[in-house]
């Protein structure tokens, strides 16, 4: 029974996802970064432009630079995110001249601002700051010693920037991916159509259509196809088989019937009992032979619906067949028969296969033996291994059958050109049809100075490899 | 002998019950496995002929309920199904034998007869076929009602063949039950066999060959 794991396309689909997924968070932790110097960059710009309108605010009395700071600094450095702000302007002594809030500029700093603009992250008293140190040539009368302007403002505005920013990468990311999927969708229904249309075609097929799919596919269709074109003919084969095989079969359960019909006809319009005595006799023996015909249809039928998956085991064929003669040697039909088993070998002679079928190869090997040989015959059933695998035999003494004909044996309904018997041509094609299942062949011998000889040659048994069950 | 058959197809039946009771048996048959299950409660019989496919239940039920409450009525299934997995269920679950339909009657009759010698033997100790008795635990042997005087390797050969009568008595279980240990050429067994049958000529038995299988010790039909 065929089991649904999954979809094709949920499996397109998910592997879409996992890649999306994976370059995404790739692009995002990328578009996280570019938000932030985004921010810092258009910040610091801020600061930079606020230190400059102190720098312009600077005037000097004498010898002393006097800052009055310009409203227009603060609001550029307290941004719309109401941050808190600090200014300090220093002399080249490192003397607060002027300042707003006690922050500590190291000397370090200091230094570093002499010699180019630099900004700086610092923590004071649990909040972020940004801070941003630049030196000016003062412009006094007297004096040309340079002063110090540092600026600083808290984070607030810069993480609002960033966050801002980077809710747009994602929204435009996510937008993509939406478009992404939906365009795959549109792609897979349209790649998917031929099989669709493969579906489409199996579906409208009728029944007893058996003929070849013609149809144009992809390349990676063409196997299926050809796999079902296989198939359709494999099953066409079968069934004509059938058909043919039914046909006969009535043909075949007709003639012993109307044997039946008639005889007890006759019987029934006579009033002698010797008439009827004889009638019965006959209606018996039509009886006999119509059970058995019925009984190897059965069997014939029964391997031709023997399920691939029914297991083969390693069996004793030396067993098996030491049981199947004992069990044959006690019926009445071999009374008149001498039938005997030869020595076999004492190791076991191990095959893969199915008891019941290999049961019936030795059953109609051993009816068919009885059945076309005179009462006070000889016949012997042996085994032995030789290099291609197993041989098993059964020889007769009986009168055997002429060369033209033996090769035909192995059909249905071939009776060997005997019509004296009550066999119905069945039990070497049974015997054939088990052999090729156990990978065996048959050959058909004669034996002198007259007899039948047949083998069934066994491949040698391959050990099973031990497998996980 | 009592004998009781489950069978549903009234042809065969009247045929299994024509073929029975003209040997001294009387026969009871019945159609549905109830029925059939009634008479087995409330009466002894020697045995049941029991059939498998029944309009009302699988026959195989009888027999698993009839041995589970301990009742070892011999019984011989007939049936058309031919499936080995079923004469394996059925000798499994306690069935004495086993025959394929369809049957010829004289091959029925065999194995009622050896059923039932069988199932007599479960009383009375001595081995016995035709003019022929043997008591394994006295160890003698009586032929026509006269004492038969048997070397012990012969007599122990006698018993094995008696113990299958009406069946083949494999060689290889004669051979170890006359041998006692050791291998043993491939016609010893024969010169033993050939002793037995010199004192059986006449009496109406004889030992049967069946080359590469065993023995089989018979009557002589008449």
């Amino acid at each position: 029974m065929t089991q649904v794991v999954g979809s094709l396309k949920a499996r397109l689909a998910i592997w879409l996802l996992v890649m999306v997924s994976g370059l995404g968070a790739l692009l995002l932790m990328e578009a996280y970064g570019a938000s932030q110097r985004a921010a810092e960059r258009a910040f610091d710009s801020q600061l930079a432009a606020a230190a400059l309108t102190v720098a312009d605010a600077i005037q000097w009395e004498g010898r002393d630079p006097v800052v009055s700071i310009p409203l227009a600094a603060l609001q550029i450095l307290a941004t719309a995110h109401q941050e808190r702000v600090f200014y300090t302007v220093l002399d080249h002594d490192g003397r607060r001249i002027s300042d707003n809030l006690d922050i500590v500029i190291p000397e370090a700093d200091q230094a570093a601002a002499a010699d180019a603009p630099i900004w700086r992250d610092t923590t004071q008293a649990g909040t972020r700051w940004r801070l941003h140190g630049r030196e000016y040539d003062s412009a006094g009368w007297d004096i040309q010693d340079p002063v110090q302007i540092w600026v600083g403002h808290t984070t607030e505005g810069r993480r609002v920037l960033t966050h801002e920013l980077f809710e747009r990468a994602i929204l435009r990311f996510v937008a993509m991916v939406l478009l992404a999927a939906l365009l795959m969708l549109l792609a897979m229904r349209v790649a998917l159509t031929p099989m669709r249309q493969l579906r489409h075609r199996l579906r409208q097929r009728q029944a007893d259509d058996m003929r070849p799919l013609d149809m144009q596919v992809p390349e990676e269709l063409r196997e299926m196809v050809e796999a079902l074109d296989t198939l359709f003919s494999r099953q066409r084969k079968s069934r004509d088989n059938l058909l043919r095989f039914t046909a006969d079969a009535s043909h075949q359960l007709k003639t012993p019937l109307a044997g039946l019909q008639s005889t007890s006809e006759l019987a029934l319009q006579s009033h002698a009992p010797d008439v009827w005595y004889q009638a019965l006799v006959d209606v018996h023996e039509g009886a006999q032979r119509t059970s058995r015909l019925a009984g190897q249809l059965l069997s014939l039928a029964r391997l031709r619906h023997m399920e691939e998956a029914e297991e083969s085991q390693p069996l004793d064929l030396g067993a098996l067949l030491r049981d199947s003669v004992l069990e044959w040697a006690q019926r009445d039909m071999a009374a008149q028969h001498d039938l005997g088993l030869a020595e076999l070998p004492s190791e076991p002679m191990v095959v893969q296969g199915q008891a019941w079928a290999l049961r019936e190869l030795l059953g109609n090997l051993i009816d068919n033996a009885l059945r076309y040989t005179p009462p006070g015959s000889e016949i012997t059933l042996g085994l032995y291994a030789n290099d291609d695998g197993l041989v098993l035999y059964i020889d007769d003494n009986g009168p055997g059958v002429d060369a033209e004909v033996r090769h035909r044996l192995r059909q249905p309904f071939e009776r060997g050109g005997r019509q004296d018997t009550h066999g119905s041509g069945l039990g070497l094609a049974i015997v054939d049809n088990i052999a090729q299942r156990h990978a065996a062949t048959l050959e058909i011998k004669e034996r002198l100075p007259h007899g039948l000889r047949i083998e069934v040659h066994f491949p040698p048994s391959v050990q099973p490899s031990e497998e996980p069950a | 002998m009592r004998l009781i058959i489950v069978e549903d197809d009234p042809m065969i039946a009247r045929s299994l019950d024509n073929a029975l009771s003209p040997l001294g048996n009387s026969v009871d048959a019945f159609s549905r496995l109830k029925d059939a299950r009634a008479a087995l409660r409330h009466d002894r019989f020697d045995l049941l002929l029991l059939d498998l496919g029944l309009p009302d239940g699988n026959g195989l039920e009888l027999l698993s309920e009839l041995r589970e409450r301990g009742d070892k009525t011999p019984v011989l299934i007939l049936t058309a199904r031919d499936g080995i997995e079923d004469r394996v269920k059925g000798l499994d679950l306690g069935a004495d034998d086993y025959l394929a339909k369809p049957f010829s009657l004289a091959e029925l009759e065999a194995r009622v007869r050896a059923l039932l010698r069988r199932s007599q033997q479960r009383s009375d100790n001595r081995l016995m076929l035709g003019p022929l008795c043997l008591d394994p635990m006295a160890g003698t042997a009586t032929l026509d009602g006269e004492t038969l005087a048997l070397p012990r390797r012969e007599r122990r050969l006698l018993e094995g063949l008696l113990l299958h009568a009406g069946s083949i008595a494999p060689r290889e279980m004669l051979e170890s039950r006359v041998f006692s240990f050791g291998d043993v050429g491939s016609n010893a067994l024969e010169v033993y066999v050939s002793r037995l049958r010199k004192r059986l000529q006449g009496s109406g038995l004889h030992i049967r060959t069946f080359r590469g299988l065993g023995y089989r010790l018979e009557e002589v039909p008449t």
